[in-house]
């Protein structure tokens, strides 16, 4: 296979204008409370009025339309009232990189990617014996017979074999959980704001082990949505864009269900090629990161990607936590609302939040200084991506 | 909750119909001398749907391991053990380790087939070598 840099025309040319998400905190408590505020769609038209408002434009701009799964792109199309000139089904990383394709292209010139799911109010099994996504990822459904079920048994499976090559230890991903709900603290939009310890952390029980409870992400009802065009329309706007430089994807499917690509290299060929494709296109590398966004819908995600994008080598990632950090106190901060573990389940769609957020300095207690670029990476069972925005 | 379901897919009846005569079979592909699991219309290297329905020895290697202590299955009650398994044909299995548990890591570990009956099937687990 050639050394592919397939979207370097891309760099700079396409841009974030607004964001939204509902009020995953009243949604939080509403379902917590018995009831159910909205169904998948009500959730994402919420977000999605919130996001054109943020970028200050007309629902009458919008011509293109991705919708996130589990709502389907032609019903959202009836709900939202738009008939657009392009759209698809997509999950927030895939989403993105077709609309700045279809941006680029001419297939339409703002697109809206709205998402929303009722995941908690409708009991969604991510494990068991009716766990959701077996039609796509064979690996959610395949092992059960023998017990082997749930998404968190897929990286406690991972992460074990992780420590047991690197000397990782489970103290050592307590310092994941830890600087997340230092972040979250600080994030008036998070459900989870108590800051944790490391012997907190080491005293709840386990899921799955090594996983930890707090090692998995939340489950909670809720919307986000965002507005993408084209850079140069974006800065004749009203916003401050959030100017997309660099993205890049290369997915491990070839024998995922035997867990193949999970147990033997953790993903890294996948996220070595991502880090070549999207450091060379924003002309930007590890070091010019200001912060990381990383898709956690388990905290083990966190040392693997620092390991995998080159943040520290292989088998570094408990030093790089303790020499250098990933708090907004020390080093490198990583998910600085908080993320999926402690901010909201939002599928990587509120990582795109966060990340605008940042480079627009709208973050408040947890923003950080100088934010220059923002590195988004996700790896959700081998499909490997990374977006880096900026200025 | 409710209980384990087995995928039974096309080309996966054949594998479990082996596992119940206690000889465990997975599809070789004569072309690029493989196995493969789990059962697929084709061999993913050599695109050949040629194959042939091969015993295995059942021994191998523990790879990785997990403890589950949240109760997913009725059929499962918590805590059990489930392993990854490289078989020495090449493929990687999850099954659980049933018997003696090794002290401190499980990795590395020799393991061989053994029949058990689970929910009225036959289902291969893996016991320590030695």
């Amino acid at each position: 296979m050639t050394d592919l840099n397939p979207s370097a025309a891309l760099a700079g040319t396409t841009a974030m204008v607004g964001v939204g998400h509902s009020d995953w905190i009243a949604d939080y408590a509403a379902v917590r409370a018995g009831t159910k505020p909205h169904d998948s769609f009500g959730y994402a038209a919420i977000a999605f009025n919130r996001s054109l408002a943020d970028a200050g434009i007309d629902k009458s701009e919008i011509d293109g339309l991705v919708a996130g799964p589990p709502t389907a792109h032609e019903r959202m199309c009836e709900v939202l009232g738009i008939d657009p000139n392009w759209g698809t089904q997509a999950d927030a990383m895939m989403g993105i990189q077709s609309a700045m394709m279809a941006i680029a292209t001419g297939m339409c010139e703002v697109v809206a990617l709205v998402y929303g799911n009722d995941q908690r109010s409708a009991a969604v099994n991510y494990g068991g014996s009716n766990a959701a996504g077996g039609n796509a990822f064979l690996s959610y459904i395949y092992h059960a017979p023998w017990g082997f079920t749930s998404q968190g048994a897929l990286y406690a499976i991972m992460l074990r074999r992780f420590m047991h090559d690197t000397g990782f230890t489970e103290r050592d991903l307590a310092e994941v959980a830890v600087a997340q709900r230092l972040h979250s603290s600080l994030n008036p939009h998070a459900l989870m704001r108590k800051r944790v310890t490391v012997e907190e952390y080491m005293a709840t029980n386990y899921v799955c082990e090594p996983l930890h409870l707090l090692d998995y992400c939340l489950i909670n009802d809720g919307g986000v949505a965002f507005i993408m065009m084209s850079a140069e329309r974006a800065r004749r706007g009203k916003r401050k864009p959030a100017i997309i430089h660099g993205i890049g994807r290369h997915d491990l499917s070839r024998e995922a269900t035997s867990l193949e690509p999970r147990l033997t290299n953790f993903y890294r060929p996948a996220q070595k090629k991502v880090a070549e494709q999207a450091f060379n296109m924003a002309g930007a590398g590890p070091k010019d990161m200001s912060c990381l966004q990383i898709y956690d819908s388990f905290s083990v995600h966190i040392p693997l990607a620092l390991e995998g994008y080159g943040y520290c080598g292989y088998g570094e990632a408990a030093k790089f936590f303790h020499d250098h950090g990933i708090s907004l106190e020390r080093g490198l901060p990583v998910n600085t609302s908080g993320g999926h573990l402690s901010e909201s389940y939002m599928q990587g769609w509120n990582h795109q939040i966060e990340a605008v957020r940042q480079i627009r300095g709208e973050c408040g207690e947890r923003q950080v200084k100088d934010c220059r670029y923002v590195h988004y990476s996700s790896d959700v069972a081998g499909k490997a991506l990374s977006i880096i925005y900026g200025h | 909750m409710g209980k384990s379901n087995r995928v039974l897919g096309h080309y996966d009846k054949p594998m479990w119909e082996s596992i119940s005569r206690k000889k465990w079979e997975l599809q070789f592909c004569p072309d690029g001398g493989k196995f493969r699991y789990p059962p697929a219309p084709i061999d993913p290297d050599t695109l050949s749907d040629v194959y042939e329905w091969r015993p295995i020895t059942g021994t191998g290697e523990i790879l990785s391991w997990v403890i589950f202590h949240r109760k997913y299955f009725d059929d499962h009650p918590p805590p059990y053990n489930s392993i990854a398994v490289r078989l020495d044909e090449g493929p990687i299995v999850v099954s659980q380790l049933v018997g003696p548990e090794p002290e401190g890591s499980w990795i590395g570990h020799r393991v061989e087939v053994v029949y058990g009956e689970h929910e009225g099937y036959v289902i291969p687990h893996m016991r320590l070598i030695g």
